[in-house]
């Protein structure tokens, strides 16, 4: 099982970056690497159980996954990968924000476990902690840091 | 139940930040609110249910706390209050370090629940969260920071 963990300072306050974060079917409107994304099924974003659907910039690959938590109280939601052109199987990982009260900011993780189905587990394990959730965190930042 | 919660930022690695906070006997060497620690009965401050007994500075006053959960792999520490010149009950607090990666920074959090039996909320409340928790944070950031 491989294990991946990001985590940054973003330069807003939770609420802002949790109403970024929270809205499962958002990919697109601020992780640079997604193009498109809609809810199967015509279920709220903010369900359970709900499935989104979404492509890559890079070569449009298709990704389905599945919201499995969400929580307003602990700002983190978890969710795991139905399909993915990623080798990848049993793909699970969350977000999770924390506030830092010192400068009004906020703390974001972003984890993964999976087993890699193919090719160098390491380098599976940079793609996604480096290209997906360090590229994520350095586009909330763009997008929402206090001037 | 009053219940604090105080975080920072602090530029240093995690383990050269726990390294510093989680030896229970080990807050006068760098909180400048406190004098004087030992641990009673000879027990090392690493052992669960052990008491620390430590002075306020400038002669305000002992407390005793006894260490309730220590992890090296969560870098968390809970503990809560014996005795104290504080006037809460049922205080238990618990300090939680997070590795920044980005940066190879360290997130501290502090925070604490007790309930307040005499005089203002507000002064006890600042008495822990500015006066003890983000007091730490600062010295930390002075102490094991990165100059630049």
């Amino acid at each position: 099982m491989a294990k991946v963990y990001r985590s940054a300072v973003i330069r807003a306050p939770i609420e802002t970056v949790w109403a970024a974060v929270r809205d499962f079917n958002a990919l697109p409107r601020w992780h640079p690497a997604i193009a498109t994304s809609e809810i199967e099924a015509g279920s709220a974003a903010d369900r359970v159980g709900c499935v989104r659907r979404f492509t890559r910039k890079s070569d449009g690959g298709l990704l389905r996954e599945q919201l499995l938590a969400l929580s307003d109280t602990e700002h983190a939601l978890t969710y795991n990968i139905l399909v993915s052109p990623m080798p990848v199987a049993n793909y699970v990982a969350g977000i999770r924000l924390i506030p830092i009260t010192k400068g009004n900011f906020t703390f974001a993780q972003w984890w993964a476990e999976f087993d890699v189905t193919q090719g160098p587990e390491a380098n599976t394990v940079a793609d996604i902690g480096d290209n997906v959730f360090v590229a994520g965190f350095a586009a909330l930042n763009q997008l929402l840091s206090k001037s | 139940m009053t219940k604090v919660f105080v975080s920072a930022v602090i530029d240093a690695p995690i383990g050269a930040v726990w390294a510093r906070m989680r030896d229970f006997n080990g807050l006068p060497d760098w909180h400048p609110r406190f004098s004087r620690s030992h641990i009673e009965d000879g027990l090392r401050s690493d052992t669960i249910g052990c008491v620390r007994n430590f002075d306020i500075a400038g002669g305000a006053g002992t407390i005793r706390e006894r260490l309730l959960t220590l992890s090296d792999s969560e870098y968390t520490m809970t503990y809560t209050i014996l005795d104290a010149p504080l006037p809460v009950e049922n205080y238990v607090a618990t300090l939680k370090l997070y590795p920044i990666t980005v940066g190879d920074q360290t997130l501290g959090t502090w925070s604490a629940e007790f309930k307040v039996v005499r005089g203002r909320e507000d002064d006890v409340v600042d008495a822990v969260a500015n006066g003890t928790f983000g007091k730490a944070f600062d010295v930390m950031n002075e102490l094991l920071g990165r100059k630049r």
